[in-house]
């Protein structure tokens, strides 16, 4: 192979995970902004518009995947990022726990929200 | 599997200088990352406005957009956004092994592409505003 670097140890599971994440929020998000930016105009947004997209059972599928995919990627790549900053030991172990728990705080409050809209659908 | 590459210490901003086109690719690709992440936190604090009702969540959206500033922080997150998603598919493209040798002009199209789609978006996202 040629040389190539990458951020992290290849091969291991949070490696392939945060790939097949980035794949799935190439597409998610892009439809996201044009969804919410150009089908919809931001400023137009209301309860009733966005609770009415919950109308689509695979929209909501998607939602709750975007969700968690663009937390664990996010979450994992400043974890990737603070361990190539040279974080080891101790600070290493806490910042591992840290970002756990607001990724799982994030994710929580973000089904509580897309709850609340499909309430209103 | 691949062989270890020395890039020298990326994280020496002091020597930004020096940074060849892979070197500003892994500090953009980093510090657009910072930001998306920052940004998630504070989108889904904002949509937690619906857990008080429908018109607070479309009370607090609508106010948010009627100012110019977040109009305009809503370019900055646009060209954020593209620039991680268009470098993020040459990394993936990368991983896979294709266009090693190419680099640096893959890089060049994600500045020059993100650029363009944001500069077209632009109308869209400004509208009614100025």
């Amino acid at each position: 192979m040629a040389e190539q670097y990458s951020s992290f140890a290849s091969g291991s599971t949070r490696w392939f995970l945060q790939r097949v994440t980035a794949a799935f929020l190439v597409v998610t998000l892009a439809f996201h902004f044009f969804l919410l930016h150009f089908y919809n105009h931001a400023p137009e947004i209301t309860f009733q518009l966005s609770a009415s997209h919950y109308d689509v059972p695979a929209y909501a599928v998607t939602m709750v995947l975007f969700l968690g995919a663009a937390t664990f990627h996010g979450v994992n790549g400043v974890y990737n990022a603070l361990v190539n900053q040279g974080v080891t030991g101790t600070p290493k172990r806490v910042a591992k726990w840290v970002l756990a728990v607001a990724g799982v705080l994030l994710f929580v409050q973000g089904i509580r929200v897309t709850l609340a809209l499909m309430g209103g659908a | 599997m691949s062989q270890s590459y020395d890039r020298g210490l990326v994280e020496d901003f002091g020597r930004w200088r020096e940074f060849s086109a892979g070197m500003w690719a892994w500090v953009l690709h980093k510090f657009t990352g910072w930001v998306l992440i920052g940004y998630l936190f504070t989108h889904i604090a904002v949509l937690s406005s619906a857990l008080s009702g429908a018109a607070t969540y479309t009370n607090t959206l609508q106010g948010l957009e009627q100012i110019a500033v977040v109009r305009v922080l809503e370019v900055g997150l646009l060209a954020v956004a593209v620039f991680h998603i268009m470098n993020g598919l040459r990394l993936l493209f990368v991983d896979l092994g294709v266009g090693l040798e190419s680099q640096d002009r893959s890089f060049y199209a994600s500045l020059i592409l993100t650029g363009i789609i944001v500069v077209a978006s632009v109308p869209v996202f400004l509208e009614g505003m100025f």
